[in-house]
């Protein structure tokens, strides 16, 4: 029962100190989770803490596999409107 | 403590009487640092974003030592990490406290110029206290010349205020986009609060609480505050005005109206939903509109938060990692030779100071105009004169020259935001898009300009002018000024102009 950061991470440190476990260290290329040590927040929070500051939508995943933070939830740009900007941009 | 506000000016129905300009912001800004306390003077008279005489010769640095945030903006996209592009929450990397005091002495003993050191994220500096502090404390121990200053949304200011007022630092800023939750939840989708993220309306409304509350504090303990705005078309731009009155009467010392850059390629929510910013008239029109309230900043570059250097130029690449880890530095006889430097442009600056208000004093004798105010473009390299090619400039100040007086507008970037790859965009040339970055203006002022440049400046109807070379740009500018009011050219208001620019 753990979180894991994944690639999309931006190292920004928001969720190092806000983990009630100290189970998130830096690491190369992104921040890290400590499996053994992530407790979900589970007698601390309501919430996953990491996840609740996490600015980056996908980057954090529970132990589903699956983004705690799904595309548009942060940002609140619909994911159509993101790919078809990306698309714009990449057409020129 | 209520701090002295600037522009303390009459009533609303005497500044529109006047048509919109009222006597304390015309003229120069310079005359509006005099009517200042000594006290406050002293702070601001050479820190480069806090007073406009001052940017001209005085640098600043950005530490990037705070990337995590605890709010989100729409303006903003935390994937910070680009060289090319230069705008807030834009670093190429970011730094431990330990590195950041090595190469603030790096770029201080290099740069004697630099007297600012600013934590501006690419983050917010309070949401990592302890990577902003430790910064500080050892800055304030190993480099006491050095001012320190600081940037934050605010969430955080009230529970760091005592710690702030114990380093020292005596000028904060804090963004401040709206005073209503309704329009804050337009700006901000959600904060980090009390161990949970609120979005909407309900978080706007407690970060509204604490940015003024902070304000609030920051006063009381005597340090100055300069309250930053992103001006957001159709957001927010019919707010600020109230916005601006609200924090003057808080005490803030100076607003800075700063236009929403939101080009689609930063993926930012406005980017990328097509939110525009505003045009350069609009961004006048709204900080001449405060000005009867408030201090207005109106020089602010919008900087990367690793930037280094004078405003408007970035020397980051000079000061690298790799670079500072081999420069040996004593700061002693850094510090000695700083000292030198800094007394001397102080002299420059005060002698140019009562030179400007002498002639200025002079004006007012002599007959007044009643002609129509005009913009002009200029290009200077920094100390006040127009001393810069107009092909080697990367950015223009736009002046106004009015019957009463110059007045300093804004500056315009002559090349865009991003600078790497000279083949995007729609094919103009570098001289098009500087060309149109000048619409508005009736006249450039440099000190050389080439042929065809001329000819297309001409052809633009911006009048090159290469005669007032390494003269004082207020001068300049009425000179040339008074030379298109005698050749008749200020006679009819300029209505198609306007509207285009």
């Amino acid at each position: 029962m753990a979180v894991k950061i994944i690639e999309s991470c931006v190292n920004c440190f928001a969720c190092e100190p806000v983990c009630p476990s100290n189970a998130i260290y830096e690491a190369k290329p992104h921040f890290l989770v400590n499996p053994k040590k992530c407790t979900e927040c589970e007698g601390d929070f309501p919430v996953f803490q990491c996840a609740s500051i996490c600015p980056i939508e996908g980057a954090i995943l529970d132990s589903f596999g699956i983004a705690i933070n799904p595309p548009g939830s942060l940002t609140g740009i619909p994911p159509e409107k993101m790919a078809e900007a990306m698309a714009e941009l990449q057409s020129h | 403590m209520q701090l002295p506000v600037l522009n303390n000016t009459p009533s609303h129905a005497e500044h529109e009487a006047k048509g919109g300009c009222e006597a304390s912001s015309c003229g120069t800004s310079e005359n509006q640092m005099d009517s200042l306390p000594d006290s406050i003077r002293e702070k601001v008279q050479n820190h480069p974003c806090y007073s406009e005489d001052a940017h001209h010769y005085f640098a600043r640095m950005h530490v990037a030592v705070a990337p995590a945030c605890n709010i989100q903006c729409h303006y903003c996209n935390r994937k910070y990490d680009c060289s090319n592009e230069s705008r807030p929450g834009v670093v190429s990397e970011v730094l431990t406290p330990d590195q950041a005091v090595k190469k603030t002495m790096a770029v201080a003993a290099n740069i004697p110029q630099m007297t600012v050191l600013g934590i501006a994220g690419p983050g917010d500096p309070l949401a990592n206290p302890e990577r902003t502090f430790e910064t500080f404390r050892r800055l304030s121990l190993e480099a006491p010349d050095i001012k320190l200053c600081v940037s934050t949304n605010g969430l955080a200011l009230p529970e760091s205020v005592e710690e702030l007022a114990k380093h020292n630092i005596d000028h904060v800023t804090i963004t401040i986009n709206c005073v209503d939750p309704e329009i804050g939840a337009k700006i901000y989708p959600w904060i980090f609060w009390n161990n949970k993220r609120i979005k909407g309306v309900k978080g706007a409304k407690i970060l509204i609480a604490q940015q003024q509350k902070g304000l609030e504090m920051l006063i009381a303990k005597g340090i100055l505050v300069k309250v930053n705005s992103v001006m957001i078309p159709g957001v927010n731009d019919q707010h600020l005005a109230e916005v601006s009155r609200v924090v003057k009467a808080k005490g803030a010392f100076l607003h800075n109206v700063m236009p929403l850059i939101s080009e689609p390629e930063h993926g930012t929510f406005y980017g990328v939903m097509g939110q525009r910013g505003p045009t350069p008239d609009e961004l006048q029109d709204l900080q001449d509109s405060c000005s009867g309230d408030m201090n207005m900043m109106r020089h602010c570059r919008q900087c990367r938060a690793d930037a280094v250097g004078m405003l408007g130029e970035d020397r980051g690449d000079e000061f690298t990692l790799d670079k500072i880890e081999v420069m040996e530095i004593d700061y002693e006889a850094a510090m000695e030779k700083r000292k030198v430097i800094h007394l001397a442009i102080q002299a420059e600056m005060d002698s140019k100071r009562l030179e400007k208000a002498e002639k200025a004093q002079q004006q007012k004798q002599k007959p007044r105009l009643t002609t129509r105010p005009v913009l002009m473009a200029v290009a200077t390299s920094g100390q006040g004169v127009i001393n810069l090619h107009f092909g080697h400039a990367k950015e223009f100040l736009i002046y106004e020259a009015s019957p009463d007086g110059v007045r300093f507008i804004s500056h315009r970037k002559a090349d865009q935001y991003c600078a790497g790859d000279t083949s995007c965009g729609d094919g103009e040339t570098t001289l098009q898009v500087t060309i149109r970055a000048l619409a508005g203006c009736e006249a450039v002022l440099c000190s050389k300009v080439g042929y065809e440049p001329w000819e297309m400046l001409e052809a633009a109807g911006i009048a090159p002018n290469g005669e007032h070379a390494m003269e004082p740009i207020e001068e300049a500018v009425l000179a040339v000024y008074k030379e298109m009011a005698t050749a008749g050219k200020l006679d009819a208001k300029p209505e198609a102009i306007r509207a285009n620019a």
